[in-house]
């Protein structure tokens, strides 16, 4: 047995047998290491395959400093680019040689990690996994390097119309709070990037006791534990409180903000239209779901049927609702040829107009109702996916029996509440509209909507 | 060196335990309806959905001029109306039972691949038969999707730079065959199709004995055969559809295509003539193309990349096709690079390849990205049934599913430098160029 690691705590979370069909998550095992790192394991032997999954909380892009947006995102990237024991290319052959797959990167809240592999090269891919967690080398020419390709990457994606709206929306709409920063980074802020920020930002906030880990697959559990020990379990325990992780209050936009950015040699037009959603926690959660699944969340939502089905303006259309720990954001968004944005955007409005002040009917219910249940269990059906939802449900504090009774809920949903949601969620006088097209082609249509902020694509920056 | 062989001879029988231990052929049940209609099945009771996946083979292969990308537009038709049901009724009545569905058409097949609880079955099982035969083609509907497929071309490759270099480079290297054209079709051919031109080929092409059916999950072999036959039973089968009899001339010379555009960065890609997937050689630049282009370790990630910095991501392959296709080499310059000079650290890495092969350690590297890809794909009961149904379009039968590892591991490390000097030569080469409007090569 490890010197360094003894298991903790143990507890197996487990069912009474006759409530077993109704559990949609199996229940999985905790395991804490010494270092504080809390891994949440499941046995599958069904195929010889192991996923994992890591979260660091923390350590996501709400937490850079002003100004440096893509910090998160380019340490994470460095992780993969040498340790105390490899190189970047040493773990790049190792990672290729066995199949394998390991990737870490941000999301605003925290930093993650996945690993996927055969059974047989767990070991190793574990080992690689916490040496580029714990010991990352930041050597200067890789970094050199990562920069430049970040530098570059930006003027291909605005060469993409969907690819380039995605982070001008970003930015015009949460503005100056963090969640407005781009992950790819800007042209700016890699401008002011520098390398002993990315190591001080691994330094204060890649920490055993923040981090949580998933593992399912063909592994056994005294087999997992010993790997963990010569593994994870060697990340040394962090000194000092744990930096602050506290996010200001997203903003709720008043009045409308139009932006619209001109991308000459566009064929089609792109809009990006939000608005406040909800946070994970908010009860909302079960009858905006519904909502959402009716007015743009399915093929045959109201949105994807007026844009699509009857009028065939676009190939896709579509809305959809993401929940953080403070909030949450609505967007809806679809594209067209040029001369059509604006009756497309009129179409948009209208049902939004239509949503909020009707509601839907018992047969439209029903049929939301029946979907979301029905298409559930596949969003849980490999190996990573669950790893996946045991640390969202975690990090989100909804409990593991979070699906067994959130389905039940969808099932109880009253018309009322579902109309109440989409008066309180679906934007009417307040919201971000971005479009993304040829101005000289598209304004006319536009200038009835309100007041534009033009951008040109070719300004640096979104 | 023996290390590694005893590596492999492990690895080799570890696979072969897993296939006879969790997803065997023995398990899959076979069945052909009169009319022609080839039916898999295998259960799985794990989640209680089914994915049901119909495949047919048609594809951009079966075009000819004026019709290209009629294949894919029937694709979408699929979801727009029957004399039983209307316009938009399939999917309301899929989504109301709990499913959801897609479809995806290739050069090869066309697939619909429907997920839902195993509630829905029988309704399911009615609709897929319904729409075999019974299509509605309303005019006013067919012209509001004629401006959906229209869109998705805007949107996939007029929109996107790579797209437009790889329509051109293909359209370039391969002059006579039917991969000659893009699954999406040319604009004018999407605009102009003739109404009655696209029912015809919708007769000739979905018909029960053109077609297979893989379900997989959770429901019992017996009651749902009497289904099928109970649904499709009755359907007509039709003439068998034509051969495609056009092969592709061997080049003669390297060729190469520019495109001008408005771009902020490049792109680049190369190709070369390949075999078709039933070949030898097929699985010899599978494994090949591993440690080429797959992954940070590859020669041309590194070079590239990493070492020249020339680009930001490298890509490719040989393509699993019915008829002979290309081997295709894509990469994402860095703006300003000289675009000759990624063309030429190409051809160098391939020439060492046909000089020196693969090493031992790349060799095995190529086969263990196969098997985890391979066996990640298994996962689920839709990989399940995709692969299954693959490789009934493109090999004839589903066993194949269960020798195709086989494949992999005949080939030989000395078989690798003669395959490659066999395609990766110049007069089999077409390179193209996407330089932004103004810019230099």
């Amino acid at each position: 047995m490890s010197k360094f690691l003894t298991v903790l705590t143990i507890f197996l979370l487990l069912l009474p047998a006759m409530l077993f069909s109704t559990e949609r998550l199996p229940r999985p095992e905790k395991i804490t290491l010494d270092n504080g790192l809390v891994v949440y394991y499941l046995q599958n032997p069904e195929l010889p395959l192991v996923s994992f999954r890591l979260l660091i909380k923390g350590a996501g892009s709400a937490f850079e400093p002003e100004g440096l947006d893509g910090l998160a995102n380019f340490t994470a990237d460095m992780l993969l680019k040498g340790t105390s024991t490899m190189t970047a290319e040493e773990i790049a052959e190792a990672l290729d040689f066995m199949g394998a797959r390991l990737t870490f990167t941000s999301v605003e809240e925290y930093a993650s990690g996945g690993g996927d592999c055969l059974s047989q090269f767990l070991p190793r891919l574990l080992q690689i996994a916490s040496d580029c967690l714990s010991s990352p080398t930041f050597k200067e020419d890789e970094y050199e390097k990562e920069l430049s390709r970040k530098v570059d990457t930006l003027k291909a994606v605005k060469d993409n119309p969907a690819r380039a709206l995605r982070q001008y929306f970003k930015k015009a709409y949460f503005g100056q709070h963090p969640f407005g920063h781009i992950s790819l980074g800007t042209d700016s802020s890699l401008a002011r990037m520098s390398l002993s920020e990315l190591k001080k930002f691994h330094a204060q906030r890649y920490r055993p006791d923040m981090t949580m880990m998933a593992v399912v697959g063909d592994v056994k559990r005294e087999d997992l534990i010993k790997i963990l020990n010569e593994t994870f379990g060697r990340w040394p325990k962090a000194a000092g409180p744990a930096p602050a992780a506290s996010i200001p209050p997203l903003p709720s936009p008043a009045g409308q903000k139009l932006v619209l950015v001109d991308k000459p040699d566009a064929t089609q037009a792109y809009f990006a239209l939000g608005s406040p959603g909800f946070a994970q926690k908010d009860k909302i959660a079960v009858p905006a779901t519904i909502m959402n699944t009716l007015w743009g969340g399915r093929f045959t939502s109201w949105l994807s049927t007026e844009l699509r089905i009857k009028r065939g303006l676009t190939y896709g259309a579509s809305s959809s609702f993401q929940s953080w720990k403070i909030g949450g954001l609505f967007m809806a968004s679809s594209y067209t040829r040029n001369e059509k944005i604006g009756e497309m955007l009129d179409i948009t409005f209208d049902l939004l107009k239509k949503a909020r002040s009707q509601g839907f009917s018992p047969e439209e219910i029903e049929s939301a109702k029946n979907y979301i249940i029905g298409q559930f269990p596949e969003t849980l059906e490999t190996n990573g996916s669950k790893a996946s939802a045991y640390l969202r449900l975690v990090f989100y504090e909804l409990g593991f029996d979070y699906f067994d009774h959130y389905l039940v809920d969808i099932q109880a949903a009253r018309p009322e509440e579902i109309k109440k949601a989409a008066a309180r969620l679906l934007p009417e006088k307040s919201y971000t509209l971005v479009v993304v097209g040829k101005a000289s082609d598209i304004k006319k249509q536009l200038d009835k909507f309100g007041r534009w902020e033009e951008k040109k694509i070719t300004d640096p920056d979104f | 060196m023996p290390k590694k062989t005893v590596i492999f001879i492990l690895s080799l029988c570890w696979l072969t335990v897993m296939l006879q231990a969790s997803f065997k052929k023995e398990d899959i049940k076979v069945f052909q309806l009169d009319n022609g209609l080839k039916i898999i099945l295998y259960e799985d009771h794990k989640i209680p959905n089914i994915s049901y996946y119909t495949f047919f083979k048609v594809g951009s292969r079966c075009e000819r001029p004026g019709l290209t990308g009629v294949s894919h537009f029937i694709e979408h038709m699929m979801f727009n109306g029957t004399k039983k049901y209307g316009p938009g009724q399939f999917d309301r009545l899929m989504e109301f039972n709990g499913g959801a569905n897609n479809a995806y058409t290739g050069d090869d097949f066309t697939a619909y691949t429907d997920w839902f609880p195993s509630t829905a079955l029988e309704k399911m099982v009615e609709l897929e038969a319904d729409r075999m035969q019974g299509l509605l083609f309303d005019p006013q509907v067919l012209e509001s999707e004629r401006g959906v497929v229209a869109s998705e071309r805007r949107m996939s490759v007029e929109n996107n730079n790579e797209a437009i270099l790889y329509e051109n480079v293909r359209a370039t290297a391969i002059m006579a065959h039917p991969y000659h054209w893009d699954v999406i079709g040319w604009m004018s051919d999407i605009l102009g199709w003739r109404p009655d031109d696209i029912k015809q080929y919708y007769q000739t092409y979905y018909a029960p004995n053109n077609a297979v059916l893989v379900v997989v999950g959770d429901f019992e072999s017996s009651k749902l055969m009497e289904l099928i036959k109970k649904y499709y039973g009755p359907i007509p089968a039709q003439s068998p559809p034509p051969p495609i009899i056009t092969v592709e001339p061997p080049q003669q010379g390297r060729k190469e295509v520019v495109v001008r555009k408005e771009a902020q960065t490049p792109s680049f890609m190369v190709v070369y003539h390949g075999p078709a997937c039933t070949s030898p050689d097929f699985f010899a630049l599978s494994i090949l193309q591993k440690p080429l282009v797959e992954g940070e370790s590859s020669r041309l990630y590194r070079r590239l990349v990493r070492e020249e910095q020339l680009a930001l991501s490298v890509s490719g392959g040989i393509e699993e096709k019915i008829d002979p296709f290309l081997f295709m080499i894509e990469v994402k310059p860095r703006p300003g690079v000289d675009l000759t000079r990624i063309e030429k650290i190409i051809d160098e890495e391939l020439a060492k390849i046909i000089q020196e092969g693969l090493t031992e350690t790349e060799f095995e590297k190529a086969r263990n990205i196969g098997l985890s890809s391979f066996y990640f794909g298994l996962q689920t009961n839709s990989g399940k049934a995709n692969m299954l149904g693959a490789m009934e379009m493109l090999y004839g039968s589903y066993e194949r599913l269960f020798t195709y590892i086989d494949s992999y591991l005949a080939v030989k490390r000395e078989d690798i430098p003669s395959v490659a000097r066999k395609y990766f030569n110049d007069l089999n080469k077409t390179a193209g160029y996407l330089l932004p409007e103004g810019g230099q090569r």
